[in-house]
């Protein structure tokens, strides 16, 4: 009886009991959410554009925060810096398409994946050979990104906001908005679309694939930089961050590879999830719940909806 | 703007000698060991409806590869508007003024028909996508200029009713006809159709060789197809090359190929 | 009230302030210059072009009008001449029509798919000089007609698209005769004086109608005739210039030439034309029309999307839609009408409007309809009530070509699924001995065309009109159309027979998929019944009933039971209806066979050919007046589908009906 209390009731009445508290649960929920969004959105944009699951995106996380601290530590300015590692991305997407992708055009995709992998070993080298391999704080100042701390007192309690939370999530929403207009109000995310649909069709209205696949790289790299920077703020910039980047893994499971809505929700339903299970349920279960909550949720939508929240449905034909 | 493709006017070169827009020279085509095309010559006058016919496995759709770049041949010069090539990619047929559709419908499934043929103006447009992403400006404007056209193509082909249907869920035959239109976007000079009219019923057959003369004759296009209804071909085509097994067997007016004897005998028994 | 002898009469038509004077209004070329003037920046017209509407303002539209006129004046078209105008519905049409009534010249609408053939028997009867024709493909049919019809001078094209290299005499484009009309001097003022000279008894328009039987007929119908069919509606339903139509219908029809036409010219408001007749339902939906008007089968044409699209819909969405459609049947239409309703039925039927009739309404462009009509044939009372159900004022109204629409109509909250409703003002309406429909208005029509004969047969000298139909005013005082009046019969001791009318009745239960009424010169009525194999098939079905074929289902007597208390339920409905009660079915049988198109016995369109009929089963019919037979063996030969022939057999049980008291007095007290 006490197992079914402590699991069915007691969570409920703490957060009734103690509302500003579970306000704080969830916000800080909700900004995990968004970043786990973000690190599902440069997934996404590859699969969509060449089918291919690029397991290079976490490490280009690392390698997009660590160029831009290891910059800044040579002395350039922030500023500069910064427009130097977008520089550093597009050459990267460039690059990929040159020596990569283009010489692995029509070969299946199992192939690309490996390539991907490859990739990302390279990163890992390069990334530790550059800038060495230990931990750097993020120039979250020098960036101007806010700090400090706004209370609340809901309830008769309080809430805590970081400023540094809030400038994630306005920064996270600017650019799914922008991914958002880019791919359905462009010429560009419109060849992009047409694509993902059928590389044939795409070629003989006389789109480049070349271009579209330096385009998307470009655009994950962009999406990379921003959760590095984001993610490096709050904790340190390190090659540990990429297991993060893992987490955008259950997050796809979740939504769906191909759709961006679903990056969307499926962060915001694991970043909610694992905070509230791990603050309410986690007592009974040991802590460390926040570790693999993501990858049973995963593991039950592949059993029920295998193709996720808003991927496209898996038709077999006879 | 840069030089757009303007469709020839027709009519008055009709009468004098005939202008080529592509000929194909001893062009070879083999994948491994199969030879899918063996030294095949033929050209293609500008204005004309060109169609090419033989039985399954002659190579047919091959050609149409060969033409807009997807397969580079071995052997063989390709001119295209008084240039010559041994191999073209897509992308550069494209820009040339080469379009085409496909035997088993192409298209973009998970978009509206309108997002389809939109598509085909990609190579047309050319404002930076920063402002088309602020849908603003000089973009805003170049927008709407290539929606008219597109309005225009999906005014010419009636289907007006199917603007906003995403053409997974299009009939098979309003989705060759949005392929179509996808194809006309790009106003082409030169239009390839690899059997428009395959698995249509008769009703359907007439509208689509309707617009095909329609498009020939508006807008000048010059059209290469493959089909396999002869009455169709007959009916439309100024000129008609036979391949069989690769080869070129016949060559010439549609009268003049149905009665070669070649001919003939490599339509037989072959089941239609 | 006094209904004995079946004679009523609309109300009395009274001008409002804000009507227009119909003495000096009295033709549409006047009214045109009247809204250019008093509307002029409001629209008159919009038309869906490269999916963009186009408007036309009533000062746009008078230029257009007026430029066209002259045009077609400088090529010769005077008083009087006939126009044809053949197109889908397109501004530049009615433009046409207008700039022919505007020079007193005579348009002559017709029906745009009609074959070069039929097209030419209407253009020769009428004795056609003109047409304004929209596309290539109706140039290509009238230059066939011109082959041997020669009086044809001018042919006017809309569409140029394939047309540009045709030079052909008297063939050219509508902005070629507009730009003559407006090279044409001081033809401002020669347009305007032919208008003056219009008169409300000029012929207005000549609508063909294509008889069931012969040659169609060429209805002549005055300017007065048409505006007052206006006038008329415009009272009944508070039409207002903020209204909006869309004109889908052919523009031959009379239904499509009032309420896109003369209504607009006369309330002023705005008609649109779709981009394409595949559009018409997302047309409708943009424009947000106010007034419609349709013939049964689009509004049955909806309701079967509908059902397609719910078959694909998730099992949520299913249960939703089914349980907010059952409580829109319980009180949608007490809400329409504003009965009292108790306060949680309207909070279901608020949620259901927000979750299943409002996208519904929205999806077949009907939001905003304010009135909705359906007219030309008898509606299915279900399919009446599911619109009336989700809150859409679907009405009915009974009209014919010969009365300019307008004979009776539903007034708002008098709504009866099997009535058509009261007179139209200024109508009156008698049932004749024979049980036909009577009526007489100021919208009559002057004569059908060039045919005297079916004149004399159809008006009468003091202004009376046939209407071929059978009907009845019931007990509310609303006509209640039975039958085509050729068809209805008598018993022999004289009760009334309307064999449609009882056949429908059958058929409206959904496991009777086909009936055969039989009584004219007979004792008593009796039927032959086909059952619906989908239904009763669903039924065995869930009965665990099996069976081999059609035959042996038919022959099930459970089966027969089930379709007794069908027949039960027809007589019971026919024992209250005082003219029918008389013609109860006494006997019916259930056929060994489906009656089938390959066998000649029903049309493709499904309306049974009674004189085959007869024959085939002539043994059949005997046993049903024997009353000693309870069985009857017959065999007949079927046409299969491979197109052998050979023969079915069958051994028919017959079954005896109790008949419902007729309680005559109650007649007469409903009388009084």
């Amino acid at each position: 009886m006490d197992i079914l209390y402590n699991i069915l009731i007691d969570p409920f009445v703490q957060m009734g009991s103690a509302p500003d508290f579970f306000l704080q649960v969830l916000w800080s929920g909700f900004v995990a959410g968004t970043l786990y969004s973000l690190i599902a959105l440069g997934f996404v944009l590859i699969f969509k554009a060449s089918g291919v699951f690029n397991f290079a995106q976490g490490i280009m996380v690392v390698f997009a925060a660590l160029t831009l601290v290891g910059l800044y530590q040579a002395g350039v300015p922030a500023w500069l810096a910064l427009i130097l590692t977008i520089g550093a991305m597009f050459a990267l997407a460039w690059l990929v398409e040159r020596i990569v992708l283009r010489n692995l055009v029509n070969q299946e995709e199992i192939i690309l994946f490996m390539a991907t992998i490859g990739l990302n070993y390279f990163l890992i080298g390069f990334g530790e050979y550059v800038f060495g391999g230990e931990p750097k704080p993020m120039i979250a100042a020098e960036l101007g990104l806010p700090t400090g701390s706004t209370t609340f007192e809901p309830f008769g309690g309080i809430v805590i906001i970081e400023h540094l939370d809030v400038a994630a999530v306005v920064m996270a929403i600017i650019l799914v908005t922008a991914l958002a207009i880019f791919f359905n109000k462009t010429r560009i995310g419109r060849a992009l679309r047409a694509v993902a649909d059928d590389h044939q069709a795409a070629l003989s209205v006389g789109i480049s694939l070349n271009q579209i696949w330096v385009i998307v790289w470009f655009a994950a790299g962009i999406v990379a930089l921003a959760t590095g920077i984001m993610w490096g703020a709050k904790s340190d910039v390190s090659f540990a961050l990429q297991i993060v980047a893992l987490k955008a893994l259950p997050v796809l499971i979740i939504g769906g590879f191909t759709s961006i809505p679903g990056a969307i929700i499926g962060g915001l339903v694991i970043g909610f999830g694992e905070k509230l299970f791990e603050i309410y349920w986690g007592g009974l279960l040991g802590s460390g719940v926040e570790g693999w909550f993501a990858y049973v949720i995963a593991l039950i939508f592949l059993l029920f909806r295998p193709q996720g929240l808003f991927g496209e449905k898996i038709i077999e034909r006879i | 703007m840069n030089v757009a493709v303007k469709p020839a006017d027709t009519g008055s070169d009709r009468a004098n000698a005939p202008e080529v827009m592509l000929d194909i020279r001893n062009v070879s085509l083999s994948f491994g060991g199969v030879h899918a095309i063996k030294d095949v010559s033929f050209n293609i006058h500008k204005g004309e409806i060109r169609a090419i016919i033989g039985p399954n496995g002659a190579g047919k759709t091959s050609m149409l590869n060969v033409i807009n770049g997807f397969y580079h041949p071995q052997v063989g010069e390709i001119t295209f508007k008084g240039e010559t090539r041994t191999q073209m990619r897509p992308y550069v047929a494209a820009t040339q003024g080469i379009a085409r559709t496909f035997q088993n419908v192409a298209l973009f499934r998970g978009m509206s028909t309108l997002d389809n043929i939109m598509s085909g103006r990609t190579l047309k447009m050319h404002k930076n996508f920063f402002w088309q992403m602020l849908r603003f400006g000089p973009a805003m404007q170049e927008e709407v200029e290539h929606r008219e056209r597109v309005e225009e193509i999906i005014d010419f082909l009636e289907i007006q009713h199917i603007r906003r249907t995403p053409v997974g869920r299009l009939p098979y035959g309003l989705q060759k006809r949005v392929e179509l239109a996808r194809a006309l976007a790009m106003e082409p000079e030169l239009l390839l159709l690899d059997e428009p009219m395959a698995g249509m019923n008769l009703e359907e057959k007439e509208d689509m060789s309707r617009f095909i003369l329609d498009v020939n004759d508006q807008f000048g296009t010059t059209i290469a197809l493959i089909e396999h209804d002869m009455g169709v071909v007959m009916d439309l085509s100024t000129r008609v090359v036979v391949l069989d097994h690769g080869e070129k067997i016949a060559d010439g007016t549609p009268a003049e190929v149905s009665s070669n004897q070649d001919v003939i005998d490599a339509y037989l028994g072959v089941a239609h | 009230m006094r209904l004995a002898e079946g004679r009523l009469s609309g109300w009395k038509q009274e001008m409002t302030a804000e009507a227009h004077d119909a003495s000096v209004h009295d033709t549409i070329p006047k009214l045109l210059l009247r809204n250019a003037k008093v509307r002029g920046a409001r629209p008159a017209m919009r038309e869906k072009d490269l999916g963009i509407w186009q408007t036309w303002s009533w000062a746009d539209t008078l230029t257009e009008i007026r430029d066209l006129a002259l045009g077609l004046r400088a090529l010769g078209l005077k008083r009087g001449d006939r126009v044809a105008i053949v197109g889908d519905n397109r501004p530049r049409l009615y433009w046409a029509i207008c700039s022919a009534q505007s020079l007193g010249a005579i348009p002559v609408p017709v029906y745009q798919d009609s074959v070069a053939e039929e097209m030419g028997y209407v253009l020769d009867h009428a004795g056609v000089k003109f047409a304004v024709v929209e596309n290539q493909e109706q140039v290509d049919k009238l230059l066939e007609i011109r082959e041997t019809y020669k009086d044809l001078k001018e042919i006017v094209f809309d569409e140029e698209r394939g047309l540009q290299n045709y030079d052909v005499d008297g063939v050219r484009s509508y902005e070629a005769v507009q730009q003559l009309g407006r090279d044409s001097d001081d033809g401002e003022d020669v347009w305007r004086g032919e208008i003056a000279e219009g008169k409300a008894d000029d012929t207005a328009i000549i609508l063909y109608t294509s008889g069931t039987t012969g040659r169609p007929k060429g209805v002549v119908l005055t300017q007065g005739a048409c505006v007052w069919a206006a006038d008329t509606a415009e009272q009944f339903d508070s039409l207002t210039e903020n209204d909006e139509v869309i004109a889908y219908l052919p523009m031959a029809w009379v239904g499509d030439h009032i309420f896109s036409y003369a209504q607009s010219y006369v309330s002023g408001y705005c008609v649109n034309c779709p981009e394409s007749p595949e559009t018409v339902i997302d047309d409708r939906r943009e424009v947000g029309t106010t007034y419609a008007f349709a013939p049964p089968r689009i509004y049955e044409n909806l309701i079967t999307h509908t059902t397609v699209a719910m078959e694909d819909a998730s099992a949520i969405k299913k249960k939703m839609f089914e349980y907010f459609l059952g409580v829109a049947r319980e009180y949608g239409e007490d809400i329409l009408n504003g009965k009292p309703v108790p306060l949680m039925a309207r909070l279901k039927y608020w949620l259901g409007n927000l979750m299943v009739y409002g996208p519904l309404k929205n999806r077949y462009g009907l939001s905003k309809v304010r009135i909705g009509y359906t007219a030309g044939e008898a509606i299915g009372p279900e399919i009446f009530k599911y619109y009336r159900a989700l809150g859409i004022n679907l009405k009915q109204l009974y009209g014919q070509t010969e009365a300019a629409v307008y004979i009776t109509g539903q007034p708002d909250g008098e709504i009866y699924a099997d009535t058509v409703g009261t007179p139209m003002g200024g109508v009156e309406i008698e049932i004749a001995d024979s049980g036909e429909v009577m009526y007489r208005s100021p919208g009559i029509f002057t004569e059908y065309y060039k045919n005297k004969e079916a004149t004399r047969d159809t008006k009468t000298s003091d202004g009376w009109v046939h209407s071929g139909d059978a009907g009845f005013i019931d007990d509310k005082g609303h006509l209640k159309i039975i039958d085509r009046a050729k068809d209805v019969g008598h018993l022999n001791d004289g009760t009334l027979f309307p064999p449609k009318y009882i056949e429908n009745k059958l058929k409206f239960f959904p496991n009777i998929k086909e009936a055969v009424a039989f009584g004219d010169g007979r004792d008593s009525v009796t039927a032959f019944i086909n059952i619906d194999l989908t239904s009763v098939g669903s039924w065995a079905e869930r009965n665990n009933v099996v069976y081999a074929s059609y035959q042996e289902l038919a022959g099930n007597p459970d089966v027969y039971k089930m379709i007794e208390d069908h027949v039960d339920a027809v007589n019971l409905e026919l024992s209250q209806e005082e003219r029918v009660a008389g013609a109860q079915i006494s006997r019916f049988l259930i056929l060994h066979k489906e009656l089938d198109p390959d066998d000649g016995e029903i049309t493709r369109t499904a309306k049974v050919r009674r004189s085959l009929v007869n024959e085939r089963y002539a043994v059949l019919i005997d046993a049903l007046y024997d009353p000693s037979k309870k069985r009857q063996k017959i065999k007949t030969e079927v046409t299969f589908e491979d197109g052998r022939r050979g023969d079915i057999e069958g051994d028919v049980e017959i079954r005896d009906m109790k008949l419902h008291a007729i309680d005559r007095a109650s007649f007469k007290e409903a009388a009084e």
